[in-house]
């Protein structure tokens, strides 16, 4: 039996992972690690919502969805979630909510 | 025939001109335009992202200096991933303080990463207006090609959401990943002009903007960042009077200081060799021809010009008459046409005169304006050009004769001021009768000159405040 926290915890990790991922696939590995450490995200899970707002400061609107498409796909990719589509906009935060709803509610399918 | 008069004060004759830095650097400061091309696009247009590159040397960090400048006290930041800040304000003095007015980060023992988090710091915020990364190559040579791509496009993608100006200067020559990235490239390199080494920028890329011209001299003179753009043919509707130069020490002034300056002057009964390439700009010969005269004549004395093919002696009078002032023109200035009918039927000759003739007239028109002269010192400027038109099928006989005049002129202690063509079938000839030897020519469109007897550095030719006079900025 997972409980709740766990699936948090996992949950947790699984965002920072793909943040990480996401990130590093456009921004390269010195790219990642700047902007998380300019973020003062560098260790620990980002909040989703104060992460979109630093990457639009960073970024703009472009540069941002970009960045939180990679770390989208990267957190739905090889899960059996039903991947939602993203269609030039993305309500980062709802989306990573969906997500996390989702993995709540699928607690296997986490890794 | 010609002749002008003139109201002219006694010579006088003073110690040789101390160098003057003060009056170089006037010229200088009004040669720096520092809205030039992309950089002024770069402070206010679409030049978001600029690389400058170029090998060591080559007056890269004085260029990124110059743009760091124009961002305006305390909305800069240069990282530096070479050298100190102590050492960067030794090198280039004239930078000290744009240096002190803005932000210094020293990465050269930082990885990357805190490299491109800097920025991100300076950008953030809005903080600074442009940023310098000189090098980016020092740090992206640690990364692979693809790592460094990301990095770059990083660097790119804040500074275009910041509004920030980025400048990334690098040393490796080939095009990198960032050459297809910034929307500017300025490329540095040092050329040889006619066997001295002179500086040249080539423009490569400036998104959004015209490119009027892809090369373009420049010169590192005081430690600051001067470009050339090409020969503007001087405003003559702006002479002034003009002040008579005195001697230096045992020679004539050319009339202009930055002349005295280059050659020294001109001893008496030397002759003084003007080469010039077929490209030069009539005006630009006129800015040598023109200042010996009018200071001659301001000078009480007189002088001899045979012009320079195409020449408009009607503008050549009204010039001279300006420049002097009022009273001219006078009998003590002759300038021979001998391509017009008009003065070989005044001077008793056929239209078929030969040298020894012209040498006749002008021998004659020496004698009677050698009398007017305050001192007997006399002028002889002369084109080659217009004698070799006039004899081309008798070149012997001109040599001849032009040996004959620089021999009697060295006994007269005149000055003697020859315009020759490069490409002269007897250049040869007349530049080993020459006391000293200029050159002229052009490069990227601006005019340059230089000694080759005596040696001197290579300067470029404008005409920045004074129409009559040459300004002179050496190319270092």
């Amino acid at each position: 039996m997972i409980r709740m926290s766990q699936v948090d915890d996992l949950f947790a990790t699984a965002f920072n992972d793909s943040v990480h991922a996401g990130l590093d696939k456009v921004l390269g590995h010195s790219g990642t690690e700047a902007v998380l450490v300019h973020m003062k995200m560098a260790d620990g899970f980002p909040d989703p919502m104060e992460f979109h707002v630093k990457l639009l400061a960073l970024f703009g609107p472009a540069g941002t969805l970009s960045l939180e498409k990679a770390i989208v796909k990267h957190l739905t990719t090889g899960r059996s979630l039903e991947v939602l589509e993203i269609d030039g906009v993305l309500d980062f935060n709802a989306t990573v909510s969906s997500v996390r709803r989702g993995a709540n509610a699928l607690p296997q399918a986490m890794p | 025939m010609t002749t002008q008069e003139v109201d002219a004060p006694a010579p006088v004759r003073t110690n040789r001109q101390t160098k003057t830095s003060r009056a170089e650097s006037s010229e200088l400061a009004e040669a720096r335009i520092p809205t030039l091309l992309g950089l002024k696009q770069l402070m206010n247009g679409p030049i978001r992202t600029m690389l400058i590159k170029g090998l060591a040397g080559t007056g890269k960090t004085t260029v990124a200096l110059e743009i760091l400048k124009a961002a305006g006290k305390g909305n800069g930041a240069y990282i530096s991933s070479r050298v100190p800040q102590e050492l960067l304000e030794t090198h280039i003095p004239a930078m000290k303080e744009t240096l002190e007015n803005q932000e210094f980060l020293d990465v050269r023992l930082e990885d990357a990463t805190s490299a491109l988090e800097f920025v991100m710091r300076l950008t953030d915020p809005k903080k600074v207006k442009t940023v310098v990364f000189d090098s980016w190559d020092a740090l992206a040579k640690e990364f692979d090609s693809k790592e460094r791509l990301r990095a770059e496009k990083t660097l790119i993608a804040v500074s275009n959401n910041s509004g920030a100006q980025l400048v990334f200067v690098s040393e490796e020559p080939g095009a990198t990943t960032i050459d297809y990235l910034v929307d500017g490239i300025l490329e540095m390199s040092t050329v040889e002009e006619q066997d001295r080494a002179v500086r040249e920028f080539t423009i490569h890329k400036l998104r959004g903007t015209k490119i009027p011209q892809r090369k373009y001299l420049f010169t590192l003179m005081d430690g600051r960042f001067t470009f050339f753009e090409p020969y503007a043919t001087p405003n003559y509707s702006e002479i002034r009077k003009f002040t008579p130069v005195a001697d230096i020490d045992e020679a004539y002034s050319l009339g202009s200081p930055a002349l005295d300056r280059l050659l020294g002057g001109m001893v008496p009964g030397s002759t003084l060799t003007v080469e010039y390439d077929e490209d030069v700009p009539y005006f630009a010969l006129r800015a040598i021809e023109l200042p010996p005269i009018i200071n001659f004549l301001a000078m009480g004395r007189s002088a001899i010009l045979l012009p320079l093919p195409g020449a408009n002696t009607g503008l050549t009078s009204s010039v001279l008459t300006r420049a002097v002032g009022e009273g001219t023109p006078s009998d003590r200035l002759h300038i021979l046409d001998v391509l017009r009918s008009s003065d070989l039927e005044t001077t008793s000759m056929t239209k078929h005169a030969t040298p020894n003739e012209i040498h006749e007239v002008v021998t004659n028109e020496t004698t009677r304006l050698r009398k007017k002269s305050v001192d007997q010192a006399m002028l002889h400027v002369n084109s080659i050009a217009a004698l070799e038109n006039l004899f081309a099928s008798d070149l012997d006989s001109l040599l001849e004769v032009t040996s004959q005049e620089i021999i009697t002129l060295q006994q007269s202690r005149d000055a003697h001021i020859l315009f020759l063509p490069a490409n002269s079938p007897i250049r040869s000839r007349i530049l080993s009768m020459s006391s000293s030897h200029a050159r002229l020519s052009v490069r990227d469109g601006a005019v340059v000159m230089f000694g080759v007897k005596p040696y001197t550095g290579i300067y470029a030719l404008q005409h920045l405040d004074d129409p009559i006079l040459p300004s002179l900025t050496q190319l270092v």
